[in-house]
């Protein structure tokens, strides 16, 4: 009986079993069928994802209301439906031994990531590979050499989403330093986290801003300009509010190029104080030559040392002369002169420029601007009332020997070498022809011209006293003859 | 005037103002004269502490900028004074070259012999100064030269180097602005020792003020 009974119970095991696989798949249609026709309305999506997000986070989610809010949760929803898989182990706190021995966090916390930009989109769109199942680990006997090899790997993976700006990028001089190999030249994600990217506008410039990471100098100069100055202080300026230029307001936020050569700066600045052409006209004679050739900073940075900067110019097709890959002969003839620490003739460079195209219908001049002697310099804008306004600081003869020369080389990456140059060779006769703009009214009297001076003064001088000595010789020998 | 003397032409009834054949220069050229010449020694000082400010303390560089260019405008406008009063008058033939060359080589011989000699033995000028013929083959072809090309080259010039903005297109096709600064100083150049010895002839009348004297009243002394 006894037995019987035991028999009765273990033979209800199998039934109770289908009962409840029963109720789970009834359980699993029920819901499923509730999230296809009404939006989840829950504060925690599902009971599997809630379990799956700190109690923080939950506490940080959206809380039910109008239709936006409930649009936001089906997305969330969805998300973490894609992202189950890998957010149950990388939203815990955990990290890779990578092969360069240094440790990679692999956190992703969640919540971040589902309120980011990237919130609905699944990880498997950029981690492609693990899609693949190539997930680095010991199973597969994939591994990461190091963080920096991982992110330039991953970097084309914005393309898919962010071609334009990806476009841009490409083109910029931190793309090319990419492809020459810098280990330091950032990447989309050195300046984008992409578990939890922010758009540049949320940047707090004085804080994390990535630029400071490597131009940290020339961010310290700049958070001393008054520039600088005007966006700590909640970009106000004299009592007004007036949005402050940032990094990339000048040097753009993808196409990062530099501004020293070309007019780049200059319209760059003129795009935010647009009235400098009239302003600088009340008082400065031939002003938009002098907005051309003179870069702001030169005045407008008081302090910063300044040079002539010469570089060739394509006359015919009116651009600076920029090094083509693969055409480099004269950055390194120059470079070789740089490295025995001469200083170079850039009349000598212009020759050899021209003698490089012989055969080819060239019109080639070496044109100068003013420009200051470092990129922190020309940040170190200052106050308006503190610029200069003393012509001689540039327009005398003096001023050329108190000033460096440099040549300049617009390198096939975008990025500018400079030389220091022989200044002497600037006031040569030869000069005249070569460098048809290097002019600054008495800032560059060539020796020649200065001697003609003195020999037509002495002319002046010495026609009248010879002649009137002459005169009083004639006199003076006929009345001796008289007699 | 002695029976010798071949009649000159009458001058013009409007230049005309007393009845005198020796009435050489009129108001309007005494005018441009006197103003060019003032003109002309501002803007060689100023010219001189543009190109060597270090050199003199008298204005700032932006002064003598202004300055400049100011007088450089009135000096411009004075050269249409001249022009205008020789285009309108029958005095042009002044500036009328001498088109035998023998004749003018030989009157210049005698001129310059004149200078280099006559003048100092008390010898009367080879070259008889008249309304229409007042200046002798040296001044003539030296008024030549500079009123109809130096002086409007160093106006242009100077004129492109005020705006180079403006003038840009002919400051390329002359060969960029060091050229055509080079040509502007190099006139510059020409101009200070041609105003020392203009004035030291100006001084080579009778007696030293003479000319001076009739540049003021318009009429010749000397006949």
């Amino acid at each position: 009986m006894v037995r019987s009974t035991s028999d009765d119970k273990w033979s209800a095991l199998p039934i109770f079993v289908i009962f409840v696989i029963c109720c789970m798949v009834f359980s699993g249609v029920l819901h499923a069928q509730q999230a296809e026709e009404a939006p989840v309305t829950e504060a925690v999506p599902t009971a599997e994802a809630a379990a799956e997000i700190p109690a923080s986070d939950q506490a940080a989610a959206p809380e039910a209301g109008d239709d936006a809010t409930t649009d936001v949760k089906a997305k969330l929803e969805e998300t973490l439906k894609k992202n189950k898989k890998c957010l149950r182990c990388h939203n815990k706190e955990r990290t890779k031994l990578l092969e360069d021995g240094k440790e990679l966090s692999l956190q992703v916390h969640s919540q971040d990531y589902l309120d980011s930009a990237h919130g609905e989109v699944s990880c498997i769109s950029c981690h492609r590979a693990i899609g693949n199942r190539k997930h680095p680990s010991k199973k597969t006997n994939i591994s990461i050499s190091s963080e920096r090899e991982y992110s330039v790997e991953m970097n084309s993976s914005c393309r898919k989403c962010h071609m334009q700006k990806y476009k841009q990028y490409k083109g910029s001089v931190h793309s090319a330093l990419v492809t020459q190999g810098s280990d330091k030249a950032p990447l989309c994600t050195s300046c984008h986290n992409p578990h939890a990217p922010v758009s540049m506008v949320d940047y707090q410039a004085e804080t994390d801003l990535p630029c400071k990471n490597c131009h940290e100098s020339i961010f310290n100069a700049y958070s001393a300009s008054v520039h600088g100055q005007a966006r700590m202080n909640g970009n106000t300026i004299r009592d007004s509010h007036i949005q402050s230029p940032i990094c990339s307001d000048c040097h753009h936020s993808h196409e990062v190029t530099a501004l020293a050569i070309g007019d780049a700066l200059r319209t760059t600045c003129i795009a935010c104080h647009e009235n400098v052409t009239l302003l600088h006209s009340q008082w400065l004679p031939n002003t938009g030559t002098h907005l051309d050739i003179v870069s702001c900073a030169v005045c407008h940075a008081p302090f910063a040392q300044r040079k002539y900067d010469l570089h060739l110019y394509d006359n015919i097709a009116q651009v600076p002369l920029a090094m083509k890959e693969g055409e480099e002969p004269i950055q390194q003839q120059l470079q070789a002169i740089a490295e025995e620490g001469g200083i170079k003739d850039p009349l000598e460079i212009w020759k050899a420029r021209r003698g490089d195209m012989d055969g080819q219908v060239v019109d080639i001049s070496l044109r100068s601007r003013m420009e200051v002697m470092s990129g922190v310099a020309a940040h170190q804008i200052a106050n308006k009332s503190f610029a200069v306004r003393t012509c001689d600081s540039c327009h005398e003869p003096g001023s050329r020997q108190k000033q460096n020369v440099t040549v300049s080389v617009t390198q096939p990456d975008g990025r500018i070498q400079s030389f220091d140059a022989d200044r002497e060779a600037l006031g040569s006769v030869e000069a005249i022809n070569s460098i048809s703009d290097f002019y600054a009214l008495g800032g560059n009297p060539s020796k020649l011209l200065d001697i003609m001076l003195l020999l037509s003064l002495a002319a002046g001088i010495a026609v009248p006293i010879g002649h009137f000595t002459l005169g009083k010789m004639i006199k003076e020998y006929m009345a001796r003859g008289e007699q | 005037m002695s029976n010798n003397t071949p009649e000159p032409r009458q001058p013009d009834a409007w230049i005309k103002t007393k009845d005198s054949v020796l009435y050489i220069n009129p108001l309007p050229i005494r005018i441009w004269h006197w103003l060019n010449a003032l003109g002309f020694v501002a803007l060689i000082l100023t010219g001189t502490h543009i190109r060597y400010a270090h050199l003199f303390n008298l204005m700032t560089f932006e002064t003598a900028i202004k300055t400049h260019n100011w007088v450089a405008f009135a000096v411009i406008a004075n050269y249409f004074v001249w022009l205008g009063f020789y285009l309108f008058s029958d005095r042009i033939t002044v500036y009328h070259p001498e088109l035998n060359f023998r004749k003018f080589f030989d009157k210049a011989f005698k001129q310059m012999m004149y200078y280099g000699y006559g003048i100092f033995r008390g010898h009367k000028s080879p070259h008889k100064v008249l309304p229409h013929d007042k200046f002798n083959p040296m001044q003539s072809i030296t008024y030549q030269i500079i009123m109809l090309l130096v002086v409007p080259i160093q106006f242009i010039t100077g004129l492109m180097m005020w705006d180079i903005k403006r003038f840009e297109v002919p400051i390329a096709l002359l060969g960029g602005i060091s050229t055509v600064s080079t040509i502007h100083v190099l006139i510059y150049i020409f101009f200070v020792s041609f105003t020392l010895i203009h004035a030291y002839m100006g001084a080579l009348g009778n007696t030293p003020a003479t000319h001076f004297r009739e540049m003021f009243t318009g009429y010749e002394e000397e006949h």
